[in-house]
């Protein structure tokens, strides 16, 4: 089934050196409220806040209702009093366990009040771990569906069901990428194609199907959890892939250290993510629970073959 | 955990890669002997058969779920909580008699049991056995009409594998639950069928 030929590992090789992370460098702090937070490290922000920048930011597999994901949500909300992000993205396992309505209370609503209370809006994807009557849930913006797209600025996001990927979801992301003139297409679901945890590890059958899509249709950026770690992987076929899998849950000492696939990773405490979309450019920041800023970076908009 | 390293040094890695290079060249040249199934009367017959039961089945939970109040895309917590418990209800009254094979029959399980087998060899059938293997779903009742607790994680269905098995209409879904195939009602988890040890 696979098909690797001298010709696309040797795309492969020279997509990989022509792409790349620059790191950027950190400006802005900010002293983290020592009482509600695990942490006195400030926040300091490594985003470069451009006039009419797209600010988002990113949680995967947060759902257990736990300290450490309140903690890591009242982190969020100190980050966010330094870079004013405009709405979330789920990465799946937005609850494990239970769903009853208290459930969503407490794994959800109230390790995110503060955002919720200032209309930050979330959208979320589905994991393993989730039902699909979530895609009702009016604080996840699902619409209910369990595939969607919707653009924000010059980016268009699309969410998918990795759970449940058939003939007519994949029908539906063909379509809808075909025709898609939006300079930066993100793509968000659960399961990785790529990720170097020992737990879980790449998803190839999932690989299989969706990487020939994002090639062939110019997709920029895949955010995926599942694994409770952060890793960032080095550009595949062109395609920048994150595994941010550790809002809520965590595996120390996942990542495979000898993995060939990693730029970066983390998996001493829980994270979250934030981008900075300013035209060509998307930065990227990585904060961890106490405040630490575990990776950043920004990476060069891929040229289509219209630029 | 599945395999993500594609070359280690020092030289035990080039081993591995060596017999990763070894698996994927066997892997294509199985690839290139498809379609490796082909449908005889009686699968058609099989697929026709589990088309029609699917169909009744959909048509009558269709029914019952619109004499429910009407779930929004903007629902409350509660109003999701009270919405699955009401179906769940009512599916699970209305469909008191269900049993094992009214979908899956005999002949349907043999297609779809073959179809995996024949379908996933070598490193797909140990990929797709990882995947569902690592699903933890204890505690998930093997019995028609029972609803498929919310604590159990659903196994993902890769892609590879949806793409061999007879289309599902939206409302249902298969599901492994270790290597029992079932089939489930996708808002009320309601599981309809089952196969036992399906997955080779």
């Amino acid at each position: 089934m696979k098909r690797f030929t001298t010709a696309s590992l040797t795309l492969s090789l020279l997509v990989v050196i022509n792409l790349g992370f620059v790191p950027t460098a950190q400006s802005q702090t900010l002293a983290a409220n020592a009482s509600s937070v695990a942490s006195t490290a400030p926040v300091k922000l490594a985003l470069p806040l451009k006039d009419g920048s797209l600010r988002f930011a990113v949680i995967g597999d947060t759902g257990t209702g736990s300290k450490k994901q309140y903690q890591l949500g009242e982190m969020m909300v100190q980050a966010r009093r330094l870079f004013p992000f405009e709405f979330v993205l789920m990465l799946g396992d937005n609850m494990y366990g239970g769903e009853s309505a208290k459930d969503f209370e407490k794994k959800f609503s109230n390790a995110y009040k503060q955002l919720l209370a200032d209309k930050v809006k979330f959208y979320a994807t589905l994991g393993n771990h989730d039902q699909v009557l979530q895609t009702h849930y009016q604080n996840f913006n699902m619409d209910g569906r369990e595939y969607y797209r919707f653009k924000k600025g010059n980016v268009a996001f699309y969410s998918l069901n990795s759970n449940y990927l058939d003939k007519k979801q994949l029908k539906w992301l063909e379509d809808e990428l075909a025709k898609d003139t939006s300079e930066w297409k993100v793509c968000f679901f659960h399961h990785p194609p790529y990720s170097s945890a020992k737990k879980h590890g790449s998803d190839e059958q999932l690989r299989e199907v969706v990487e020939p899509i994002f090639v062939r249709y110019g997709v920029n950026v895949v955010l995926t959890g599942h694994d409770h770690v952060y890793e960032k992987i080095k550009p595949q076929k062109g395609i920048y892939y994150f595994v941010s899998g550790a809002g809520g849950k965590l595996r120390t000492g996942d990542v495979d250290s000898r993995s060939t696939l990693t730029a970066k990773a983390y998996d001493r405490d829980l994270h979250f993510m934030l981008f900075e979309v300013a035209g060509d450019q998307m930065y990227f920041q990585v904060i961890s629970r106490t405040g630490e800023t575990v990776d950043s970076g920004v990476m060069a908009r891929q040229k289509k073959s219209d630029d | 955990m599945r395999n993500h390293n594609l070359g280690h040094w020092p030289p035990k890695g080039l081993v591995t890669m060596a017999l990763v290079f070894t698996c994927l060249c066997i892997d294509q040249s199985l690839g290139n002997q498809e379609p490796k199934i082909v449908d005889s009367p009686a699968d058609k017959q099989a697929v026709q058969l589990l088309v029609r039961r699917v169909n009744d089945y959909v048509k009558h939970r269709n029914q019952i779920k619109e004499k429910l109040p009407k779930l929004s895309k903007d629902s409350t917590p509660e109003q999701i909580q009270a919405f699955k418990t009401n179906f769940v209800e009512a599916l699970r009254a209305a469909r008191q008699g269900a049993k094992r094979g009214d979908l899956f029959t005999p002949q349907v399980a043999s297609y779809i049991e073959r179809t995996l087998r024949e379908e996933f060899r070598g490193k797909d059938r140990m990929q797709l056995r990882e995947i569902v293997f690592e699903a933890e779903t204890e505690g998930v009742p093997m019995r028609v009409n029972y609803p498929y607790p919310a604590s159990a994680e659903m196994a993902e269905m890769p892609p590879t594998l949806l793409l061999k098995l007879p289309q599902l209409p939206k409302e249902l879904r298969y599901r492994f639950v270790g290597r029992n195939l079932i089939l489930v009602d996708r808002e009320s988890s309601v599981i309809v069928d089952f196969i036992t040890g399906a997955l080779p």
